[in-house]
């Protein structure tokens, strides 16, 4: 029995018989090629299934591999690329299914930032990154986990008692004319919107003020002293100098209504009660002499204030569009209005890390940029060079004076945020945890004189002062500070930024002094009782001093340096345990800026004696 | 020992090797197997034409599909956790993995592609009439069948193309008035497609619908025997049985021959098709992240495009109404004039109404499948 004799099916027969075999020898071949034998790591708790090591058969570990053991993170948490491929192109580079090719640096550090978490984290670009969003104030449009919403911008209760409409309109215009260290991002307002936001502003009422009674007259020399005495200069800036932490006061006699400063010098919260001044609760009569001297001499240098002109009668009509423009710009995400902040207007920023370049909008001339990281940097630095076409991203508003390492900064440290955090083990807080601050009489203390505005306490606040208050409770004596508080001396001589005459009752100056003597310590410190003063140990104490170098930085009995504080007189004022532990690890030092070197055991104890006995003023024998 | 072996041989295979037209009936009737087979067949439905292969093509597909589906479970776990992790050990670990999803994926397409293509024949040969009514409606069923286990299979990379494709089509189920949103629940076992969803199609796809699809399949080729085989033009009929046609021919060797040479066609296609073109993966499913425009499956999309101009009439009741249409068409449509023969003057318009229907739902797959972007607005520009 034969098949009938079609050529046709004969040859389709033939051909199809032998293809079957040709490409069936084909994926035989080709299957040869696959790993025989397969060299990966699990690290099931990151989902790494990880072959890098099939061929990366000694992987070139650096500094970092003792710290993050291969077995315990794998490859690709780290580095980027596909774990699972097999083959040198699928494993580095980007496909359809897998979009996250070997890392870039800055991914890199995105991937860091996912594990380190916090401002302290040893991740250089997303730590700095964190800080600058907190700075930049980001998360009052934004939604950013670990970001604080900002608390720097002005209520805008009232504002309309505070300047005249002329000074809103340059501030929403070309804020860098008001004040060049201003910290409010470029909103693209034309006049029109301009105009709106100003009626609307207008509508938002503030407390009342109190009147100034008409015989009272300020004494603007008077007031000079004030400002000098008060230490102004520490938070504001005026004739050019001074901190930043407060408003740029060059302008203030001609910008700020001076009926409304007088009410505000006299109890500052009462009118902003969201302001980071402390409560000086000046008298009428000072707080007149200041007003006197802002208004004589914190004025424009050219005598015109570069409002000038802008003066024109605000339009209530255009108050609803000046709502409706107000909520679309989210500006009451940063500036409180009647107490609160509203939600965070624009998109939640908790997973741009789960995002990849290719998917993101590109320039507008067709540029893609390389990485995740580099796209947030160029969405700050331009946010309308890009090929977006909603209202919401047209809104975005340019933070002023951001350079682009600052921009990348930014990035890498929201590239490190993901929807699915990584697990808990393998998360490191680096920010201490926040400690509970005190309730009751001495929290309303704390919150009145605003003292963690300039000082750090367990990682919140601390905008000014160098030290944080965490651990001085171990350092400094308790009497010492009471007195410090009620009337500041100036311990570091090369320190700027100076204490403000706060003017705190004595009692209130014992309460503070008590929570920050009992309440703030350091693990590291330990109490130690005044050592004794007999002649042998005083005069090996004095020795040391010289044989070590402390005068190189330290002044006492008239000799040495003014690099570090005075040491006369100082075991008023330090813990003999602080003095103790500083002598032998100099790492207890809390700015660390210029630690000593550790002195050896056997001098310690002269030499703590030597210091603590030291008196205030130095004697002309140059010894206790 | 050969003499043995021959023996253990002929346990199994009773009759030798045809040697005439006799023992090759013969042969066929003994085989279980091959006894779906009738012993003669007439010459003209041995004509290429007569069938385009398109009925054995469809079995050879189901049978390769059944192979390396049988392969994939081996490797696959249908958990959200594992079964996009399956598809990388299948591309990089798994021996033939590439090859085996590869063949798997393109199969399953050209069976839809060509199961409909067989519908279309039969139906311009007019063999839905009496007596075969009942297989042109489990053919109908093998149709809808076929569709299904493609769309459950579609979920199975877990992907975002499967992910998104499966939640498109799911809720275009949830039209369905009063039980929409109930049936939706049933088939995803939640609200949306998840863990349960995928249990409940890899279920479906491996065992419940292959279970269906079998049996309709014996069923679908025992009747074609029992009806008269391939239906053919009373002209031919008739000559038959007045003994002056051409002589039937015994199926063994000619159609069985014939058989085997598409078989080792479509073998050679799919292999060469798998080596070569790889079958779409996607990053792993991600419910927070919706593709602009979510497409369904392409054999879906004329249906998704019609459900975009309206929810029930579009997504509901156009597909509802023809398969209702096509159930009831052998019931309706029952003059044997012109049966046999393509596009016979007699049945000008069933063919023509048929042909509208098919190039109308062509129209929109490809409308739905090329020109809708973003927002599944028109785009002039495929992409």
């Amino acid at each position: 029995m034969t098949p009938e004799r079609d050529g046709w099916l004969h040859a389709a027969f033939a051909v199809s018989s032998l293809a079957c075999a040709a490409l069936v020898a084909v994926a035989v071949a080709r299957d040869a090629k696959r790993p025989a034998q397969l060299e990966q790591r699990l690290v099931p708790a990151l989902g790494v299934v990880d072959r890098c090591e099939l061929c990366h058969a000694e992987p070139k570990h650096g500094p970092l591999a003792a710290s993050h053991p291969p077995e315990r993170f794998g490859c690709t948490p780290c580095h980027g690329g596909q774990g699972y491929a097999t083959t040198k192109e699928a494993a580095h580079m980007a496909a359809m299914d897998w979009e996250r090719p070997l890392f870039s640096r800055a991914e890199q550090q995105a991937a860091c930032g996912s594990c380190h978490l916090g401002q302290r984290a040893p991740v250089p670009l997303a730590a700095q990154g964190r800080a600058l969003l907190a700075d930049k104030g980001c998360a009052g449009c934004h939604g950013i986990p670990g970001v604080p919403r900002p608390d720097f911008a002005p209520a805008l209760d009232g504002l309309r008692d505070r300047v005249s409409p002329a000074v809103v309109r340059l501030w929403l215009q070309a804020p860098d004319r008001v004040d060049d260290h201003h910290r409010m991002p470029r909103f693209r307002l034309t006049a029109q919107e301009s105009e709106a936001l100003v009626a609307h502003l207008w509508t938002l009422p503030g407390p009342p003020l109190d009147p100034r009674p008409a015989t009272l007259q300020g004494d603007a020399e008077r007031g000079k002293r004030a400002v000098a005495e008060r230490r102004c200069a520490t938070c504001h800036r005026f004739e050019g100098r001074g901190g930043l932490v407060g408003p740029d006061l060059g302008l203030a006699g001609v910008k700020l209504d001076a009926a409304w400063l007088w009410n505000l010098l006299r109890g500052v919260h009462r009118l902003r009660p969201e302001s980071r001044m402390p409560d000086f609760a000046l008298s009428d009569q000072e707080a007149a002499d200041v007003v006197a001297y802002a208004a004589e001499n914190w004025l424009p240098d050219s005598g015109e204030p570069p409002w000038l002109g802008l003066d024109a009668p605000v339009q209530p009509a255009l108050a609803a569009a000046g709502k409706v423009l107000f909520d679309e710009l989210g500006c009451a995400g940063c500036h409180q209005v009647a107490g609160t902040l509203a939600p965070p207007a624009a998109m939640t920023l908790d997973r741009l890390g789960d995002r990849w370049a290719a998917e993101l909008p590109r320039l507008a001339t067709g540029t893609a940029l390389p990485d995740v990281p580099h796209w947030i940097a160029g969405k700050i630095l331009t946010p309308h060079a890009f090929d977006q076409r909603d209202a919401a991203a047209a809104r975005m508003p340019t933070a002023p004076t951001v350079t682009d390492d600052e921009a990348l900064a930014m990035g890498v440290a929201l590239a490190s945020l993901h929807r699915k955090p990584v697990p808990v083990e393998y998360q490191r807080q680096h920010d201490p945890p926040s400690a509970p601050l005190p309730a009751g009489h001495t929290g309303r203390l704390i919150a009145r004189y605003r003292c963690l505005v300039c000082h750090g306490v367990g990682g919140q606040g601390g905008f000014v002062a160098r030290i944080d208050l965490d651990g001085v409770g171990s350092r400094l004596r308790q009497p010492w500070l009471a007195a410090f508080l009620a009337s500041p001396v100036t311990v570091r001589m090369d320190q700027a930024e100076r204490m403000p005459i706060l003017g705190l009752a004595p009692a209130d100056a014992q309460t503070l002094a008590q929570w920050l003597g009992t309440a703030l310590g350091d693990d590291r410190i330990d109490a130690a009782p005044l050592p004794s003063a007999d002649t042998a140990t005083l005069l090996q104490g004095k020795q040391c001093f010289d044989r070590h170098g402390c005068g190189t930085c330290h002044v006492a009995q008239g000799g040495g340096t003014m690099r570090g504080p005075t040491l006369d007189g100082c075991g008023v004022r330090l813990q003999p345990g602080y003095v103790f532990a500083l002598l032998r690890n100099p790492a207890v030092v809390p700015h660390g800026r210029h630690p000593p070197e550790p002195v050896p055991e056997r001098d310690v104890r002269a030499l703590a004696a030597w210091l603590l006995h030291l008196p205030a003023t130095p004697t002309a024998t140059g010894g206790p | 020992m050969k003499a043995w072996l021959r023996t253990v041989w002929e346990s199994v295979w009773r009759i030798g090797w045809p040697k005439d037209d006799r023992s090759a009936v013969k042969a066929l009737l003994q085989s279980l197997v091959l006894h779906v087979h009738p012993p003669k067949v007439r010459p003209e439905s041995l004509k290429f034409r007569a069938t385009w292969g398109l009925g054995v093509l469809s079995f050879g597909l189901l049978a390769l599909l059944t192979l390396t589906g049988i392969y994939l479970m081996f490797y696959y776990i249908p958990h959200p956790d594992a079964a996009w992790r399956s598809m990388k050990d299948l591309a990089f670990v798994v021996p033939f993995g590439v090859v085996t999803r590869n063949a798997h994926r393109w199969a399953a397409h050209a069976m839809v592609a060509l199961v409909t293509l067989h519908m279309l024949r039969v139906f311009l040969a007019g063999g839905y009439k009496p007596p075969r009514q009942a297989n042109w409606v489990a053919g109908v069923w093998l149709w809808f069948g076929t569709l299904a286990l493609s769309f459950t299979g579609y979920l199975l990379p877990w992907d975002q193309l499967a992910f998104w494709a499966v939640t498109v089509g799911s809720n275009m189920a949830g039209a369905i008035p009063g039980i929409g949103e109930h049936f939706r629940v049933l088939i995803l076992g939640d609200r949306t497609v998840g863990e349960a969803a995928l249990l409940r199609f890899y279920v479906l796809h491996c065992v419940a619908l292959p279970a269906v699809l079998f049996a309709l399949v014996g069923f679908h080729l025992f009747r074609v025997r029992k009806d008269g085989g391939l239906v053919v033009s009373e002209h031919a009929e008739s000559a038959v049985k007045a003994g002056d046609g051409p002589r039937l021919v015994p199926a063994w060797p000619h159609l069985l021959y014939r058989e085997l040479v598409l078989s080792l066609v479509l073998t050679a296609v799919l292999l060469a098709l798998a080596l070569w073109v790889d079958a779409p993966l996607e990053p792993e499913a991600d419910p927070a992240r919706t593709p602009n425009p979510a497409k369904a499956p392409w054999y879906f999309l004329g249906v998704q495009e019609l459900a975009h101009y309206s929810a029930f009439w579009g997504g509901v009741f156009v597909p509802a109404a023809t398969v209702a249409a096509l159930c009831l068409l052998p019931y309706v449509d029952t003059h044997t004039q012109g049966v046999g023969r393509y596009l016979p003057p007699e049945r000008r318009l069933a063919s023509a109404s048929f042909g509208a229907l098919l190039v109308f739902m062509a129209v929109f797959t490809v409308i739905g499948t090329l020109f809708r972007g973003p927002g599944w607005a028109l785009m002039w520009w495929p992409k």
